[in-house]
């Protein structure tokens, strides 16, 4: 809607809020960049950085739900003015999981780079990571746009992600079996791979209330579903 | 399962009022332009949109209440249970006794509290005794839920009650003939948040029993009390659906622009 309210203030409101979500967007962008650059360099001190900047990550998480009920309350928000305010509200919740999750990935490296490094899943973990970062600027793109033809686009690679985290679970099966002294590194990269792929999941319900927001319904269509290894018994170890 | 749209479900609700193709004009002034719409039984229907935008024109028609302006026309149908109400056997006096009316400013008679009440059943014969009349009048009071404030003093003059019990008066006044459908307009802007919020209540209470249309300026009481909206904009029915639906999904841009309050 191009069109501006007659008071103004409630214009300001709804531009700030969402401002803050995109400063928001932004910084958990960053942590998921930099503790996938923690990982695969082995960077401690980086880890540590992730570790602290997620606080800011969720202080934003408070301005946005506080600056959301106050709109509720003062301006009686309708229509698609009521859809900014539930799909703000959401999108937050979704980042600061996202923000839980880098924080995660740079906690469990800490422990990672005590240990003898794992071959060949870091560059694979890395990818997912990008990946994952990539479909959130396009997420928060598709917000700011109004873009439900790019939202629908982010429904459909979470399936490539889902498929990522399928590989890298069947390797970390394999190193683990062969020998047992991988299985503690392997545990913690696989948790690592999990929670990208929770973060997937978490960019898709972004961009599911960017389609709400727009169209004021949620898409019909389930989401395209990746991740098998719960379903298949190929996948779990031999008993 | 539990269904939350349930208890505000009207769909299945009978049509009370079915308008088709209605027009008004005063003199020149083309007011409402070709409005048809189905109000249902039992339901609370507000009607919204900008001032001048013909709504309560629209709701004075459903009545007969522009009978009374020299230069207003009326074309098009209107069926009240069926009937034709602009049909030349029908006494608007009849009518209005059916179909009730509620204004903007609490206007009680400068009479008693119970006299108030009685005068109405009174003239269209509807006690045959005194008895009779404290029944109805007992009964109306209690159903514009101000029986408890005013049953030591119902002698006492209808106009020396605060603006919310004289409105809760005139809304027991209007309902004292049984009428089947109640237009208000704009009941509660004259009225503090607490009067408010009691006649929305009483509101609520009467669809229960009435077909309710109310016209409102405040978006928050079409929104509190109806079931179903009507927006008008330039003397056009633009959007008629679900209250529900109108206040978080309109179809119409015109709609969206007005209750989100933007420049329309």
């Amino acid at each position: 809607m191009v069109d501006s309210h007659i008071v103004t203030g409630f214009d300001r409101d709804l531009e700030s809020v969402q401002a803050h979500i995109m400063k928001m967007g932004g910084l958990v962008e960053e942590a998921i960049l930099e503790a996938s650059k923690a990982l695969r360099e082995r960077d401690e001190e980086l880890s540590e950085k992730v570790r602290q900047a997620d606080k800011a990550i969720d202080a934003l998480e408070e301005v946005i739900n506080e600056e959301a009920s106050r709109i509720i309350a003062l301006r009686a928000p309708t229509a698609v003015d009521l859809r900014v305010i539930l799909s703000v509200m959401k999108i937050a919740g979704n980042l600061e999981r996202i923000g839980d999750y880098a924080k995660n990935m740079a906690k469990r490296n800490t422990v990672l780079v005590q240990m003898t490094p794992v071959e060949g899943s870091r560059a694979a973990l890395g990818r997912m990571a990008r990946e994952v970062q990539l479909m959130l600027k396009d997420a928060l793109d598709a917000y700011i746009q109004r873009d439900v033809e790019l939202a629908y686009e982010i429904l459909e690679r979470d399936r490539d992600i889902d498929q990522m985290y399928n590989a890298l679970f069947r390797e970390f099966l394999t190193f683990m079996m062969e020998d047992p002294r991988h299985i503690t590194p392997c545990m913690h990269l696989h948790f690592i791979a999990k929670n990208t792929e929770r973060m997937g999941d978490h960019v898709t319900a972004i961009a599911e209330q960017v389609i709400y927001l727009v169209t004021g319904s949620m898409p019909d269509d389930a989401r395209p579903k990746g991740d098998t290894t719960s379903r298949d018994p190929e996948m779990s170890a031999p008993q | 399962m539990y269904d939350a749209t349930l208890e505000n479900d009207v769909s299945q609700k009978d049509i009370k009022i079915a308008a088709d193709n209605v027009q008004v004009h005063y003199g020149d002034t083309h007011a409402i332009k070709d409005v048809s719409v189905q109000i249902q039984d039992k339901t609370v229907t507000a009607f919204i949109g900008p001032s001048g935008c013909g709504k309560s024109t629209f709701l004075r028609t459903l009545n007969r209440m522009n009978d009374t302006i020299d230069i207003c026309r009326v074309t098009g149908q209107i069926l009240l249970d069926g009937e034709d109400i602009y049909d030349s056997k029908v006494d608007p006096v009849q009518l209005r006794a059916k179909v009730g009316m509620v204004f903007q400013k609490p206007n009680p008679f400068p009479k008693s509290i119970y006299d108030n009440i009685a005068y109405g059943p009174r003239i269209h014969g509807l006690a045959n005794s005194k008895a009779d009349l404290d029944v109805i009048v007992e009964k109306s009071l209690r159903r514009g839920a101000i029986w408890n404030e005013v049953k030591d003093r119902l002698h006492e003059p209808g106009t020396g009650l605060s603006g919310g019990q004289q409105q809760r008066l005139c809304i027991a006044r209007a309902v004292a003939t049984e009428p089947e459908v109640l237009l208000m307009d704009e009941p509660c802007s004259a009225l503090d948040p607490i009067a408010t919020a009691q006649v929305e209540e009483l509101i609520d209470e009467l669809r229960t029993n009435y077909s309710v249309v109310i016209v409102t300026h405040s978006m928050q009481q079409a929104a509190r009390v109806s079931q179903k909206t009507a927006f008008f904009h330039l003397g056009n029915l633009v959007e008629y659906d679900d209250t529900s639906k109108i206040f978080t999904n309109p179809t119409d841009e015109r709609t969206e622009s007005y209750i989100t309050g933007r420049i329309g």
